[in-house]
């Protein structure tokens, strides 16, 4: 390209000693910072993120509920401790899909098998969406310390194996949960009852019918993550139920993830209960927070039935776990 | 490729080493093929309206300058506003003319002859159809020399870090940096790595924190208290402006990156005293295009009618400002309300001006202050939704529906209220320098270079880093 003018050039070895200062001091920040929150973060003794690290390092329930905030708003562990005499505890946590619940499979099978597992499963469960990747974040303080889930955290992005060079980025946007999970108010604010934490709100609303069409891309990751979790399950030896809990809200057509995740139980033999439609919950708005989660009252109410819905399973299919039926009263 | 994503640094990363180790001569080549390449990232086939943008505007401006006569300059002129203008149009506003002037004619039993087509906008072409449209209009009025080489042609038009989101560059600024030489040069590095950094900050720190917030409150404000929607109405103003202006800071830092300098797009327009000065501080490079090839020429033309010209001029040109945001009735109404608030201070000027001198100048400028940024945040429901209904809608819920602030936990508040608080105290005091002391500008490296890594930090700590496109991409 013709017409120029000259700019005289300068030497760049000052720049390159200060441009290596600076990335000395990034590293050193990081690394501090990082490591400061690591320890926090390991710290807590209550709170949403204590309770994750509860679950995949500490609980040695018999029975675990696993699945997004329906199963962790819905299922009263004390009342199956009551009833079915076995320990149990919620591991559900709101807004995470099938890839959480994975891992933490994953984690506590690295300890031990329980010996029941409620799945909560939703509508929608394998619909394609990022977001559903975009929450596998939640599991980035555990990238070193559990390799056993690394592969799940993987499918965030193929760059977050890189991302996790910086020592605080796990800890992002945590510092203040953080800190909550540290302090003592914090016992007081959201107490939970073996993970799970009661919804005081009561719904007033009349129910509304949802006529339009589910359709909606299919996510075959999701859908082989389910199938894995069942496997794993099996394979363990733990007696899997997967569950839809009731839901204030009526739909004119069927979801595609409930019929595939029917299809997938039936092949693998896993009983798949299905309290979204159960009239004596879309009858009684009283007995919801919102159209999706139950209140205290009704997640109480909920629980029974899950609970008469397992023992008769048992006695029905009695022969093919007489090994596991003891428990039952 | 987002400016924000891995990708985009890693893409970074690989040009820039080879950009400077590249003899001189070859450097625009090299950017004009990573640019072509960055814009055949998003979507191959776009390319080829842009290659035809530049090869008819490259031809008809050398045919403007070469006419003798008045009249053929005009006409080709006029052939290049109808390829631009058309391109536009038919990407652009083609289903938006087609259902709303048949939806009239309708009442005349007139029936839609011509197909909806719902093409895919092509990134960017508002903003580089607006550079070309600049360009060849100042080939017209000479005041500009057609660019001869056509290398140099695409380049001004190619390059990559304005290429999506501007700023709509003007050809006498950003052609002459073309035929400089341009050397590696550390101050180029640190001066547009900074840039970059902060652009970061408002980007992943301020606007994508604050969009998860208005996306729950402003999805659902049936559901949602006075307060609280109200208060997410406030903080989108702030969301709007750091992701739009975090943007632009991003783009001019990696224009600098490789030795180029941008325009300024933003000079803290939340601080802007009345409406027209925030019109002279918020995307500046279309204002002030708007001002050269629509306002001026309109007012010149209607000089006679005093006010009512200048009050004509302001409404045609916010109301193309208004449309230029996209094909919906919301942004031709956005951009009559400020047209009409213009039209209001520019008849009230003399007025203003009196009242100012009776009250103290400390409480008028910031009475001003805030009565800017409260209109410009209740135009921008106006902006932000779909509908002049759910517009009003909003409107009706902040004043009918009482309720506490909604959120979630603290955390979010505090995320939120913080990014926007560095934010405009940085704002602040870069308009006032009411601190002498400066962390970013400070005269020991030392103190810069910690100011600079603990907002590096600060953005790995609150940044939001999954999902959330650029508001502006959808212009």
């Amino acid at each position: 390209m013709a017409g120029i003018n000259t700019i005289k050039e300068r030497k760049p070895q000052p720049f390159v000693v200060k441009l290596f200062l600076f990335l000395i001091i990034l590293y050193i920040l990081d690394f501090t910072i990082g490591s400061f929150l690591k320890y926090l973060y390991f710290k807590q003794d209550s709170g949403l993120l204590y309770r994750t690290t509860y679950s995949i390092d500490s609980t040695k329930a018999d029975m675990l509920i696993f699945g997004s905030s329906t199963a962790n708003h819905n299922y009263y562990p004390y009342t199956f401790e009551k009833r079915l005499h076995l320990s149990c505890y919620n591991t559900g946590r709101d807004g995470e899909i099938i890839f959480y619940n994975y891992a933490i499979l994953k984690g506590v099978l690295n300890r031990y098998s329980p010996k029941i597992a409620i799945l909560d499963f939703t509508r929608d469960e394998f619909m394609k969406d990022q977001s559903s990747y975009d929450r596998l974040s939640s599991l980035l303080p555990y990238y070193d310390k559990d390799p056993e889930i690394r592969s799940i955290i993987q499918l965030k992005s193929p760059y977050e194996k890189y991302k996790l060079f910086s020592k605080i980025y796990p800890y992002n946007s945590l510092i203040f949960t953080i800190a909550a999970g540290n302090a003592n108010f914090n016992k007081n604010r959201e107490n939970d009852q073996e993970g799970y934490v009661p919804l005081a709100k009561i719904w007033n609303r009349k129910i509304i019918t949802d006529t339009s069409i589910e359709k909606y891309q299919l996510d075959s990751t999701k859908i082989k993550i389910f199938k894995s979790f069942i496997r794993n399950c099996v394979d363990s030896n733990i007696r899997l139920y997967i569950i839809m809990s009731p839901q204030f809200m009526k739909y004119k057509f069927e979801d595609p993830s409930i019929l595939i995740g029917q299809e997938i139980a039936k092949k693998f033999n896993i009983p798949f209960f299905n309290f979204s439609s159960d009239t004596e919950f879309l009858n009684d708005a009283s007995l919801f927070t919102d159209i999706g989660h139950l209140n205290d009252r009704g997640a109480k109410i909920y629980t029974n039935r899950v609970i008469d819905k397992i023992i008769q399973n048992q006695q029905n299919e009695s022969t093919l776990f007489k090994n596991s039926i003891s428990f039952v009263k | 490729m987002l400016f924000t994503t891995i990708l985009y640094f890693l893409f970074l990363a690989c040009a820039l080493p080879i950009y400077y180790l590249l003899p001189v001569k070859y450097r625009n080549y090299f950017l004009i093929i990573i640019s072509a390449l960055f814009y055949m990232y998003v979507k191959v086939e776009y390319i080829f309206i842009i290659i035809f943008i530049i090869l008819t505007n490259y031809l008809i401006g050398i045919q403007i300058e070469k006419s003798n006569s008045k009249k053929n300059r005009i006409r080709y002129l006029n052939l290049s506003l109808l390829i631009n203008i058309g391109i536009l149009v038919f990407f652009k506003y083609w289903d938006f003319l087609i259902l709303n002037l048949f939806g009239f004619l309708d009442i005349f039993h007139v029936k839609n002859p011509f197909p909806i087509l719902e093409i895919a906008l092509p990134l960017g072409i508002s903003y580089y159809i607006f550079q070309t449209i600049g360009y060849i209009i100042d080939i017209y009025r000479g005041s500009q020399k057609p660019e001869k080489n056509i290398f140099r042609f695409s380049l001004f038009m190619l390059f990559f870090p304005k290429l999506l989101v501007g700023p709509i560059e003007r050809a006498s600024r950003f052609l002459p940096q073309l035929t400089k030489k341009i050397y590696f040069d550390k101050e180029n590095i640190i001066e547009g790595g900074r840039r970059i950094a902060w652009g970061l900050f408002k980007k992943l720190v301020v606007a994508d924190r604050i969009s998860i917030y208005q996306t729950v409150v402003i999805s659902n404000p049936g559901q949602q208290g006075g307060l609280t929607i109200l208060f997410a109405t406030l903080l989108y103003t702030f969301q709007v402006y750091a992701d739009f202006s975090g943007y632009t800071d991003i783009a001019i830092g990696t224009a600098r990156l490789f030795g180029f300098n941008l325009m300024e797009n933003f000079k803290r327009p939340l601080l802007a005293k009345n409406l027209s000065d925030f019109w002279r501080r918020w995307h500046i490079s279309l204002s002030s295009w708007v001002n050269d090839y629509i306002f001026n020429p309109i007012a010149l033309n209607c000089r006679d009618w005093g006010n009512w010209g200048v009050s004509y001029a302001l409404l045609i040109s916010f109301i193309v400002i208004g449309i230029w945001h996209g094909a919906t009735w919301n942004y031709v109404l956005f951009g009559f309300i400020q047209a009409l608030a213009l039209i209001f201070e520019t008849l009230t000027k003399k007025a203003r001006k009196k009242i100012s001198k009776k009250i103290p100048s400390f409480i008028y400028n910031n009475v001003s202050i805030l009565f800017t940024f409260l209109y410009v945040s209740f135009s921008l429901i106006i902006f932000r939704t779909a509908t002049f209904g759910k517009a009003m809608g909003i409107i009706d819920g902040i004043f009918s529906s009482p309720g506490k602030l909604f959120y979630d936990k603290p955390s979010t508040l505090l995320f939120m209220l913080l990014g926007c608080g560095i934010m405009i105290v940085y704002d602040i005091q870069k308009e006032y320098k009411i601190l002498r002391f400066s962390l970013f500008s400070n005269n020991y490296w030392i103190v810069q270079h910690l100011s600079y890594a603990l907002l590096l930090i600060y953005i790995l700590l609150a940044g939001v880093f999954d999902g959330g496109q650029f508001i502006y991409f959808a212009f």
